[in-house]
């Protein structure tokens, strides 16, 4: 398998002075391409922020992020859009759908954005969403789904422009147990048709369903480890 | 990101907020209507008041005591001059200093009311030569006869009235030979007219005219007239008899330097031009001042704007996760205030339009019945172009700080 993720020496530093908070002190791994991953730790540890790093959505203070091969240090904010556009999706804690729009329209999103022409997006919509077992609900808007089927959508929503990483901060937090592990097992569904998949989570539960679990603590990369199964 | 997925965009958040949305974009709204309105009426007077000046003929020219006017102030003290006697008509009508000129018509308005018997009218009473106006109107006496010149030497009190005088005061009855009062003073009627209608400013079925020999001696008490009518052989030879005019009366009034002048000798022309200046520049500056509504209405979209992205923070930090750039955020939200100003142009001047059209409705029957409306498609122009540019500029500030919100804060705004 090849390497799609090496991040080396990572280090975010917030504020500056005083108020200086170090929120990654030295973080390095590498995902390679199909990986499992879960990021674990208690609040304040740093895994939102190595997310966030790695999903291009903020960047280091030190340290080098190289990205399907390519070191993005030097990307300006339009060529990290980008990136994030064709090669990443995000899936968050608190859904983020769009109100009053369709589950068609939230999905096609990312599109809009991007060089695909329009005439596919619907047929690419349709897929994701039949991926998430929502195809039923198409036309429907977000406000009448449950919670579990709103991160559906957005998972759809994620998975619209093929990408090469799904991220997914606290996917489960705000759902019940039975959504939460009915959406586990579409994640683990998509792992295993081969998609590349980083979540982080305070849950060992939600973490077990991960191949590989990543712990940190104060800033600093903890354990490292293997899920045999 | 496609114009047409913005525009959707931007419909959708401004629709799900409707009312919101109208009161925001209400100032722009009112603005628009009112400069539309006053673009429109404005045009409608001009209009009117040049057609009135075009039925005075190519062939006229006119000399009014005081500064030739040059803005509205100055039109009042073209009523009040007295600088135009006995003496400069005398002048003006000896071919040797004015040669290219037909006929030269004094005349003086008279105001007041006209009565006969119980009745009590209020025409328009001018002290003139009956047979200069009739023959300038293209009017003729539908009984009786005109006064004539030894009427206006002997002061007589003879009137010729129009056809709405007589039916106000007579009815049916003739009224030749019966003697109507205007002021003290009181006067027969020799003639009646045929109805004219409207010309040159003159509603020529609303007028009486008496010598203005009697008018300036029995009830004005003065020496001076209102205003001197020339009418020259040919409409090309207006420009020598203006020319002539003025030289002759500066010499009469011992005028050398012609920024003193106590008079001003224009041509039908020259008139127009002046009026066009008059309304011209009172529009613009009634619209420069409505305009004010503009700046204040852009600042109520600024600060609705304002309110819609701190709303719609997430929404933000969501678009930009998934790929939306600076520039695609940005353009979003700048279109959404250009759109929302000019939905309230577009509202403005159909508003604007209306009222317009309602008030030349109600000029028409009250008034000045030649009015006619008019609705400048210049000012259709303008008002969307402005509106949009009212958009785009307090727009701005809101879309730049859309764009600038870090994704990372966004998202996790409550």
């Amino acid at each position: 398998m090849s390497k799609l993720i090496k991040a080396t020496n990572l280090k975010r530093v917030y504020g500056s002075g005083e108020v200086e908070t170090v929120a990654l002190k030295d973080a390095s791994l590498e995902i390679e391409k199909g990986e499992f991953v879960s990021i674990m730790g208690p609040s304040g540890s740093g895994k939102s922020t190595l997310l966030h790093i790695l999903g291009m959505l903020d960047r280091q203070t030190e340290g080098t992020y190289e990205f399907d091969g390519k070191t993005i240090d030097e990307y300006d904010e339009t060529q990290l859009a980008n990136l994030r556009n064709e090669s990443l999706g995000f899936v968050f804690q608190t859904f983020n759908l769009l109100p009053r729009t369709t589950v068609l329209e939230n999905v096609q999103l990312p599109l809009i954005y991007s060089d695909v022409k329009e005439s596919e997006w619907s047929d690419m919509a349709v897929k994701a969403i039949k991926a998430v077992n929502l195809e039923h609900r198409l036309e429907h808007e977000t406000g009448q789904l449950s919670g579990g089927e709103r991160q559906r959508v957005a998972i759809a929503r994620a998975l619209v422009n093929d990408p090469d990483v799904i991220f997914a901060d606290e996917p489960t937090g705000n759902l019940d147990t039975k959504a939460g592990i009915d959406l586990m097992s579409i994640i683990t569904d998509l792992n295993k048709e081969g998609k590349t998949i980083v979540i982080v989570t305070h849950e060992e539960e939600i973490a077990a369903y991960s191949r590989r679990m990543i712990k940190l603590r104060d800033g600093l990369i903890e354990e490292d480890k293997k899920i045999s199964k | 990101m496609s114009i047409k997925h913005i525009a959707r965009t931007s419909y959708r958040a401004l629709w799900v907020n409707k009312s919101r949305s109208f009161l925001t974009v209400l100032g722009v709204l009112i603005g628009i209507a009112s400069i539309i309105m006053m673009m429109s009426i404005g045009k409608g007077a001009e209009n009117l008041i040049l057609g009135e000046i075009g039925g005075l003929g190519a062939e006229t020219v006119v000399v009014r005591p005081g500064q030739e006017p040059t803005g509205p102030t100055d039109v009042a003290e073209t009523l009040l001059g007295d600088s135009l006697k006995d003496r400069d008509v005398d002048l003006l009508r000896k071919k040797s200093n004015v040669p290219d000129v037909i006929e030269v018509s004094p005349f003086v308005i008279v105001p007041g009311s006209v009565s006969y018997g119980g009745d009590t009218y209020r025409p328009m009473v001018i002290g003139g030569a009956a047979d200069f106006f009739i023959d300038s109107f293209d009017a003729y006496p539908e009984e009786g006869v005109l006064f004539d010149e030894s009427d206006t030497r002997q002061k007589a009190n003879v009137a010729v009235i129009g056809s709405k005088v007589k039916e106000e005061l007579f009815g049916d009855k003739s009224p030749i030979g019966e003697s109507i009062r205007i002021k003290n003073q009181s006067f027969k009627v020799v003639g009646s007219l045929a109805p004219r209608g409207q010309v040159a400013f003159f509603d020529i079925d609303d007028l009486v005219i008496v010598p203005h020999t009697t008018a300036m001696t029995y009830i004005l008490g003065i020496d001076y007239y209102h205003e001197i009518i020339l009418t020259a052989k040919s409409a090309d030879m207006v420009e020598y008899v203006i020319e002539d005019v003025t030289r002759t009366l500066r010499e009469a009034h011992g005028i050398t330097d012609p920024d003193k002048d106590d008079f001003f000798a224009v041509s039908q022309q020259g008139l127009a031009d002046q009026i066009q200046i008059i309304i011209g520049s009172l529009t613009a500056f009634l619209s420069s001042v409505v305009a004010i509504a503009l700046v204040v209405g852009g600042v109520g979209v600024m600060n609705i704007m304002l309110v819609s992205i701190t709303e719609r923070t997430r929404e933000i930090g969501l678009r930009k996760a998934v790929g939306a750039t600076k520039k695609n955020i940005m353009n979003q939200f700048l279109f959404e205030a250009v759109l929302l100003t000019s939905i309230g142009g577009v509202i403005g001047i159909i508003l604007g339009g209306t009222l317009a059209f309602l008030i030349s409705l109600v000029l028409a029957q009250t008034v000045a019945p030649a009015w006619t409306f008019t609705f400048p498609i210049s000012a259709v122009f303008l008002g969307l172009g402005v509106t949009s540019l009212v958009g785009l500029v307090f727009g701005l500030y809101p879309a730049k700080k859309a764009a600038e919100k870090d994704p990372i804060e966004a998202l996790r705004y409550e």
